[in-house]
């Protein structure tokens, strides 16, 4: 079954939401388990997970050794160097904390990596979102693969007039010169040249343009989407409620 | 040379006076949330899950940021709505290859700054809001830094507006400042919602104040106030140098440059000179 991208949004929203109010280690742990295997089954699992390593293990890493070292409010020592002291508190906070940033990247990667932008800007645009955010949504996720062929194409032009890249920094912050100016300029002077294009058809006009594209919105994913948004704003509801009173957060 | 619509006609007030509404809505949400989070901080963020601090610095962030996009984004010139993408982009590359490194910076505000010197606080705000929610596609860990990014192009928009691109030595000083506001802001999005920092270099930071017995709020308020001035110092500057190095041309097509003189050269005199 395809899902409407707005379906996709609603779960993945959820479920980092879900888990955040949860804070419960297992809950996180099997959240990002099934996006995991949902991306798998969908053919991007690869993509995902090295999108969520890049993500996940330096940040994993800064938090054990920030918590895992150095937490004062632990008071169970397992080993201590110094000043660094890892107690079972630090490293339970780090983990609690891993889990449920875990939980609330895998599934918006699996979403990002899943969704079609084209039937996501139709569907944000049938909803009465403006075609300004549509537009740079779609252009921006376009430009960011492109930006990279161009880059290319200005390192070779440099390399062909004589850029050589050496190991030291003077070097790289040199080559890294004359690579990003011209890259930027570029960028400034095609933007410059678009705005008269889209000027000229119309596009800061406050009228609503017809859409060519209908995305497929079935009755059942409709209702779906309301449950599992409901669902999260109930989870988040009684998190905020059974907190506040005794300030337990 | 892009130039307003003579046939459209003018927003009518009560558009106008809707945008202003979610524009103070949307301050509003920034400024309670921070407000709420920093006077109501829990004494012991590091004793427990804490995740009810978490739900309200995101939603009450997000929310902010979302209504000043839809209060600034429809106001925008074409000129100023077509660089927005390169602006984000410029944010996405520079950021991600930044974060990677062991450097305790940034550097994801280069577009950011660049529209709000090119098109004044407003744009400067939809665009570091923006790019932290297109961004998030990418890497959705940076989506709780949405207002923060609105308020840094906001800050440098206002820099801009007043003259403090117009000496080249004034922009890192401009830039050490937006840093010091916005490193302020973040840093309870850092705290309630991540424990910690994103990156290896800024975690040793932390780390450092924590073992001199600092509480995690104030070792990662410290952290920012450290790495943010220098970051968005850095920033500046380098905005600074692109902004000279663009074709006069380019320069001169947008209003806000020309009304209020933003860069040396390309004030109103100047430009029908």
């Amino acid at each position: 079954m395809k899902l409407h991208p707005l379906t996709s949004l609603a779960i993945a929203g959820s479920a980092a939401v879900v888990t955040t109010a949860a804070a419960s280690v297992p809950l996180s742990l099997a959240v990002m388990a099934t996006a995991a295997a949902l991306s798998f089954m969908s053919g991007r699992g690869a993509q995902v997970l090295a999108a969520s390593a890049m993500i996940l293990v330096p940040l994993c890493l800064a938090l054990f050794m920030v918590h895992g070292l150095f937490f004062p409010e632990g008071t169970t020592v397992i080993a201590q160097w110094g000043p660094a002291r890892v107690t079972i508190e630090g490293l339970t906070f780090a983990a609690e904390r891993a889990s449920r940033i875990g939980a609330a990247v895998v599934p918006l990667l699996v979403f990002s990596c899943t969704v079609s932008v084209p039937d996501l800007v139709a569907a944000l645009s049938a909803r009465g979102v403006s075609g300004r955010v549509a537009f740079v949504l779609a252009a921006t996720l376009a430009l960011v693969p492109a930006i990279g062929q161009q880059q290319l194409r200005i390192r070779q032009a440099q390399e062909a007039r004589g850029l050589v890249i050496r190991r030291h920094l003077p070097s790289r912050i040199a080559a890294f010169r004359l690579q990003a100016l011209p890259l930027v300029l570029s960028l400034v002077e095609e933007a410059s040249g678009r705005a008269q294009a889209l000027e000229a058809r119309g596009f800061v006009s406050a009228a609503r343009p017809t859409s060519y594209r209908q995305v497929q919105d079935p009755l059942p994913q409709r209702i779906l989407r309301w449950l599992v948004l409901l669902c999260a704003a109930v989870v988040v509801g009684l998190r905020l409620s059974s907190s506040l009173p005794g300030g337990n957060w | 040379m892009s130039s307003t619509s003579l046939t459209l006609p003018a927003p009518a007030p009560a558009a106008a006076r809707k945008r202003r509404l979610l524009e103070i809505l949307g301050a509003l949400a920034i400024a309670g949330t921070y407000a709420y989070l920093v006077l109501n901080q829990p004494s012991d963020i590091a004793g427990g899950p804490g995740s009810a601090a978490a739900l309200i610095a995101l939603s009450g962030f997000l929310v902010g940021a979302i209504l000043l996009i839809m209060a600034v984004l429809p106001t925008l010139p074409a000129s100023t709505l077509v660089l927005i993408p390169v602006a984000l982009v410029l944010n996405i590359v520079l950021g991600q290859f930044v974060g990677s490194t062991l450097v305790p910076f940034y550097l994801d505000a280069i577009g950011t700054v660049l529209i709000a010197v090119l098109a004044g606080p407003a744009a400067g705000a939809a665009t570091g809001a923006l790019s932290s929610i297109i961004w998030s596609f990418f890497n959705p860990t940076v989506l709780p830094f949405a207002a923060g990014a609105a308020l840094i192009g906001a800050l440098a928009g206002l820099a801009a507006r007043y003259g403090l691109f117009r000496r080249f030595y004034f922009a890192p000083i401009a830039g050490f400042l937006t840093g010091i506001i916005g490193g302020v802001v973040s840093a309870p999005v850092a705290a309630f919602v991540f424990g910690g920092t994103s990156g290896v270099a800024t975690g040793a930071i932390v780390s450092a104040f924590r073992a001199m017995g600092d509480t995690l709020f104030a070792a990662i308020t410290k952290q920012a106030l450290l790495s943010d001035p220098m970051d968005k110092a850095i920033v500046f500057t380098l905005v600074a140098l692109l902004v000279y190095a663009l074709p006069r041309r380019a320069r001169l097509q947008f209003p806000f440059v020309r009304r209020h003189n933003v860069l040396a050269g390309t004030g109103r005199d100047d430009a029908t000179n």
